[in-house]
């Protein structure tokens, strides 16, 4: 085996059999959610005519289809690099998959056949007070199928947490925590096993509170005089749902520590900041939700502060070392620039610029002007397009690389394709933001109109090259010899 | 176990449940909401914990066969706890004798016991499933009886349903760092077995 693809990354059948289901299925949905994205883009930019009714539940599909799908993506990589340090089980990889597609069905039946288009934040009461356009069996069936999503995650994230606790003694010593003030510091501790500990805190936490939420959400669906406190049901959301979206960047991120150092032929070894960064992060992801909240001037004044400052330190410490690392890795290394390579570069990038335009609506003065315009979407559309999708991606091409390795097509046409696609997508949201375009709105002024035809032509750019990828990476999946992934060798 | 330790496990199981069923206390568990659900019940959990050292030896062993992981009795316990979350059945245990007597029974046999056959069994993922849906529980039940508008139980006041909210939320939160320090901090020697498959190399 190659340094490349050690050994120690060989899948056995049943492994390949459900990685592959996961980057299908994960690669199909994504570009049908792209396309739901495209045709509300479009509709925005009155090239073509969509319903209102109809524009509302695509983009709760769109919403809750791309956060969750981006989570089981992120989570392929982090079961894929984890399970070489620790023992996972490949059955509770599978359950995750699926709970999730349990839970996608009931989401999709919810939203096409129930019609619920609340949004995939299911901000309390809208579920419970449609005017009569959903019924509140499907605003149920929409939040059950969060529910099973969330059980699938918790699922996972247990197996994950035994491995590491089996091997490192507990989740304090996979951070490092133990090294953080002195002592030998193990430069062979893997930053995977540091990054997984860290996801596997956090996101439980989150789980916790979404399973709260939700139920008593569905408590008051069937018990509309139980009135639940909108605030409190908010913080709890965007906790949730924050802890969740952010959770899936430093999953994928592993794809860089990992793969970087395969084409530059330098370790990626931990450091005590490396260390120092991801506790610090571990603590402040679960505080930073509050920036979600910034309007909402009943919230006591100090979460407002705390959301502020914590906008402007959360992601900081993890993405420095990161960047830091990455461009100290590959400086002067002689790197072979093959797609995965590039692609962990690119995540880079998107993830740097994504993170700028979250800081500054992150501050509470702008946040009164720019939340609720598209600037919203154009951040985080930035980093999730441009910063994690590249780092599954990575991923994904690294599957193949072995038997397929990307070039041609992919690297001369589909790369650039993508990133010149998306700068226009995410320009498009942040200018129009910057006009006061408001975000989630089914019909636009006619001012509005010109940024929505630029991001559409984005979009579709962006589309064109997926379904390269997407097809490339299929066909280097299912392609003989037999149908597990590369160097799936037993 | 030796025969000691299970007529030891017997006497106090038996003598909890009598003790719970002398008037004074069972009329000074009973006088609250939160005693009722905060002592009186958990009192009656442990009871039926206590009594899996009667079980005969065989029964154990023999239940795990249809106890894969110690799941089958963790759900009978899940699913009898939740008919005592429910208050109609709080209120009526303390005015209904048949009530009164189902509790009796069926907390010991249905939750205690089962719980202590099965938590044993239970494996890692099990238990973490297990105890974060016990957790969200707790703050689901105390946010409905703080915004709870009436009372729910004709023997009880609103503070008091209340004062119980709030206490289970107290409980949640201390389970839910409780918890979370043990996993980060705490020892699992039970479960380490084994050493890093492998140190950061590529
Ligand atoms: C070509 C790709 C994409 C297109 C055309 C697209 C398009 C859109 C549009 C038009 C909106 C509504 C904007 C508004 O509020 O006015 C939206 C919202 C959203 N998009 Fe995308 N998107 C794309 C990719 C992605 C990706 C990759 C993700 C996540 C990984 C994502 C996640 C979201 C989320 C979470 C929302 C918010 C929905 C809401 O406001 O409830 N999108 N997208």
């Amino acid at each position: 085996m190659s340094a490349l693809h050690p050994d120690n990354e060989t899948l056995t059948r049943g492994e390949g059999l459900v990685l592959n289901l996961y980057v299908i299925s994960a690669l199909a949905v994504v570009v049908v959610m792209m396309l739901f994205g495209l045709i509300m883009r479009m509709a925005q930019g009155t090239w073509i005519n969509v319903p209102p009714d109809i524009f509302y539940q695509l983009m709760t599909a769109h919403g809750a289809g791309m956060v969750g799908t981006v989570g089981l993506a992120s989570s392929a990589v982090m079961w894929f690099f984890l399970r070489k340090y620790v023992r996972l089980h490949v059955a509770m990889f599978a359950a995750n998959y699926v709970l999730f597609m349990l839970g996608a069905l009931a989401i999709l039946a919810a939203v096409f056949i129930g019609g619920y288009a609340g949004g995939w934040t299911f901000l309390y009461p809208l579920p419970v007070h449609s005017m009569g356009v959903w019924s509140v069996n499907s605003a149920a069936l929409f939040m059950v199928g969060y529910l099973l999503i969330g059980v699938g995650f918790l699922v996972f994230y247990l197996d994950a947490m035994l491995a590491i606790i089996r091997s490192y003694g507990n989740l304090g010593r996979g951070l490092g925590l133990q090294w953080l003030f002195g002592g030998d510091l193990d430069k062979t501790h893997p930053p995977a096993v540091v990054a997984s500990s860290m996801v596997v805190i956090v996101n439980s936490l989150g789980i916790l509170g979404g399973a709260i939420v939700l139920v008593m959400c569905l408590i008051n669906a069937y018990v509309p005089s139980l009135a639940l406190n909108a605030l409190l049901v908010k913080n709890l959301i965007y906790f949730f749902g924050h802890v969740f979206i952010n959770a899936s960047i430093y999953m994928a991120v592993i794809a860089v520590y990992e793969l970087l150092p395969r084409f530059s032929g330098r370790l990626w070894t931990v450091s005590r900041p490396f260390l120092w960064a991801w506790a610090l992060t571990t603590v402040m992801v679960l505080i930073v939700y509050p920036h979600h909240l910034l309007m909402d001037y009943v919230m006591p004044h100090w979460m407002l502060v705390m959301g502020q400052i914590i906008s402007y330190t959360s992601g900081l410490p993890v993405f420095v070392v990161t960047a830091y690392g990455a461009l100290a890795n590959v400086y002067r290394s002689g790197i072979r620039w093959s797609v995965p390579a590039q692609l962990a570069m690119l995540s880079m990038f998107g993830w740097a610029a994504g993170i700028v335009p979250a800081i500054i609506d992150g501050t509470i003065s702008v946040n009164q002007v720019m939340h609720n315009t598209q600037w919203v979407p154009g951040h985080f559309h930035f980093y999730l397009l441009l910063g994690v999708l590249p780092m599954v991606l990575a991923l994904m091409f690294h599957l193949i690389d072995a038997r397929r390795p990307a070039g041609g097509a992919v690297l001369r046409l589909g790369l650039p394709l993508y990133l010149l696609g998306g700068l226009i997508f995410v320009g498009a949201f942040l200018a129009a933001g910057h006009v006061s375009a408001p975000r989630r709105y089914a019909a636009h002024l006619p001012q509005w109109v010109p940024y929505d035809q630029v991001g559409s032509i984005g979009a579709i750019l962006v589309i064109v090259a997926v379904l390269l990828f997407a097809t490339y990476i299929i066909v280097g999946l299912l392609g003989a010899p037999g149908n597990a992934t590369a160097h799936a060798a037993r | 176990m030796s025969r000691a330790r299970r007529a030891c496990s017997i006497g106090a199981a038996a003598l909890l449940l009598l003790g719970l069923r002398m008037p004074p206390v069972k009329g000074a568990l009973e006088a609250t909401m939160t005693a009722q659900m905060l002592l009186l019940m958990p009192l009656l959990f442990v009871a039926g914990a206590l009594l899996r050292a009667a079980l005969p030896a065989r029964i154990v062993p023999r239940s795990a066969a249809w106890d894969y992981r110690g799941i089958t009795g963790l759900v009978l316990a899940s699913v009898a706890s939740v008919f005592w979350l429910l208050p109609r059945l709080l209120d009526s245990a303390v005015s209904q004798p048949a009530v009164d007597a189902a509790r009796y029974v069926s907390i010991p046999l249905l939750i205690g016991l089962p719980f202590s056959v099965s938590w044993p069994r239970a494996s890692f993922i099990v238990r973490g499933v297990f105890l974060l849906e016990c957790v969200a529980t707790l703050f689901r039940m105390g946010w409905l009886y703080l915004i709870w508008p009436h009372r729910l139980c004709n023997n009880y006041l609103l503070d008091d349903q209340q004062r119980l909210g709030q206490y289970l939320v107290l409980i949640g939160l201390a389970a839910c760092i409780a918890i979370a320090a043990k996993l980060l901090w705490g020892r699992f020697d039970a479960l380490a077995e084994a050493p890093p498959r492998a140190s950061a190399q590529h």
